[in-house]
């Protein structure tokens, strides 16, 4: 069994949830209404933007020139492959980039970007790649899930299975798989469980970013 | 109008509701549940904790003239911690070892990413409205608080001189940077000025209603 593995078995009963999960369930039977599906391309949006930092902060903390390189390009594909598609998806949707650049996070994407962010920044690359990785790998693994099934009529999510289900995102979950197995590999028990925190932590955010997108989110007061 | 004016009157409402809280109201009253005082104690006592590599992250990046002052607060909020055990052994409550709920570790990654990622000057806003809100809450808790309250000593650490000496300085400082700031820092910093508040008023919200983390009970959030 690799690491990612024990992760994935950690962290089994959010990762259920998540396939479960209604907001997730509707893309891929296609009923999910698209007023409500609008707000996670809007906070999907500011969300990717913070992602893309911590692939930065990934390319300045790694430890051998192959994930350099890996890293700097996922930052590139994130900001300006990935953030472009999604300008012109949230387009199909109504939704101009004037409305994404104005839109502000709710509560659930500041908490969880910021955890990113400050994992990034405070831990090492071993932390960090074991907080990001329920984002990388959890998309695939429910868009996979989704592709063995019949597509949705609604062209859009049809389109958003495929881009999370294709083999380049599929490739890029398995390479930061195969990563995160190398950075734990011969780490203390102690460190072992940190880094299962982190992922487990990560995988609630995840959970908690659709139940978010599900039923509306908004700061107190 | 200062900087620290100018934000305080901006979100007034929202500073009113945070200082009309229940939970500081029944503070003030002395009709606290005893288990939601104690639910507060634990999570602030982790939230001070995280307070400290906020502070010390900010050393390096503030100029030579703060980093004197930024020491001495690390130091107040060791003997901060010091009074939550102190607190809590006299009432009999366990904070050692307590997991954060959402709204406490939320608030904790906002400090530390700030710290990281931010600008000097959005990182000192943050320190500024965080301090400013808990010596007003106190000072509100203190004008009805008996002085018999186990509590009591909550308020003389922030309702009372030396928090406030420390407070009017920080507004000091904090006007400086503003006034040195161009457009787009001074947005931000008037962005992370309100998101101090939210947090400020979460923070209490959370301490009054126990609430944990959202959803599948099951999985551990035990990292702050």
């Amino acid at each position: 069994m690799t690491f990612t593995d024990e992760l994935y078995e950690s962290a089994r009963d959010l990762w259920d949830a998540q396939a479960a999960h209604p907001f997730v369930r509707g893309i891929a039977d296609g009923t999910l209404n698209p007023a409500v599906f609008e707000r996670w391309v809007r906070q999907d949006y500011l969300y990717l933007a913070e992602f893309s930092r911590v692939f930065a902060w990934a390319a300045a903390r790694a430890d051998r020139l192959e994930s350099m390189g890996w890293y700097a390009a996922a930052l590139h594909l994130t900001l300006n492959t990935e953030m472009g598609l999604h300008r012109e998806y949230a387009a199909r949707f109504g939704i101009s980039v004037s409305d994404l650049e104005r839109e502000t996070m709710w509560p659930t994407t500041r908490a969880y970007t910021d955890f990113l962010v400050r994992t990034a920044a405070d831990g090492d690359l071993a932390d960090l790649v074991a907080a990001l990785l329920p984002c990388a790998w959890g998309y695939v693994h429910i868009a996979r899930k989704m592709a063995a099934g019949e597509r949705p009529a609604d062209q859009r999510y049809s389109d958003w299975i495929e881009q999370y289900s294709s083999d380049e995102f599929r490739l890029a979950a398995e390479w930061l798989r195969s990563e995160m197995d190398r950075l734990a590999d011969g780490s203390s028990a102690a460190k072992r469980e940190r880094l299962t925190h982190l992922f487990v932590l990560s995988s609630r955010y995840e959970w908690q970013f659709w139940e978010m997108c599900w039923n509306g989110e908004a700061w107190l007061p | 109008m200062s900087f620290c004016e100018t934000q305080q009157a901006r979100i007034a409402p929202l500073w009113d509701r945070m200082l009309n809280h229940p939970f500081l109201l029944q503070t003030r009253d002395g009709t606290i549940p005893h288990e939601t005082f104690a639910s507060w104690m634990r999570q602030d006592y982790l939230f001070v904790e995280a307070a400290i590599p906020f502070l010390a992250a900010l050393i390096p990046k503030g100029p030579a003239s703060h980093w004197e002052p930024m020491t001495q607060a690390i130091g107040a909020l060791i003997r901060e911690l010091r009074l939550f055990e102190e607190r809590a052994d006299a009432v009999g409550v366990e904070i050692r070892g307590s997991q954060p709920s959402f709204t406490t570790h939320a608030y904790i990654q906002f400090l530390l990413a700030t710290a990281q990622n931010a600008s000097y000057e959005e990182a000192y806003t943050v320190l500024y409205a965080a301090e400013r809100a808990y010596h007003d809450s106190w000072k509100m808790v203190r004008d009805g608080l008996d002085r018999s309250s186990p509590w009591w000593p909550f308020v003389e650490n922030w309702a009372g001189p030396q928090f406030a000496a420390y407070v009017a300085y920080l507004e000091v400082e904090l006007d400086k940077l503003a006034a040195e700031a161009g457009p787009d820092r001074l947005h931000r910093m008037v962005e992370a000025f309100e998101t101090t508040v939210r947090y400020e008023v979460a923070f209490w919200e959370m301490a009054m209603t126990g609430e944990g983390w959202p959803g599948i009970p099951s999985a551990d959030p035990a990292l702050s």
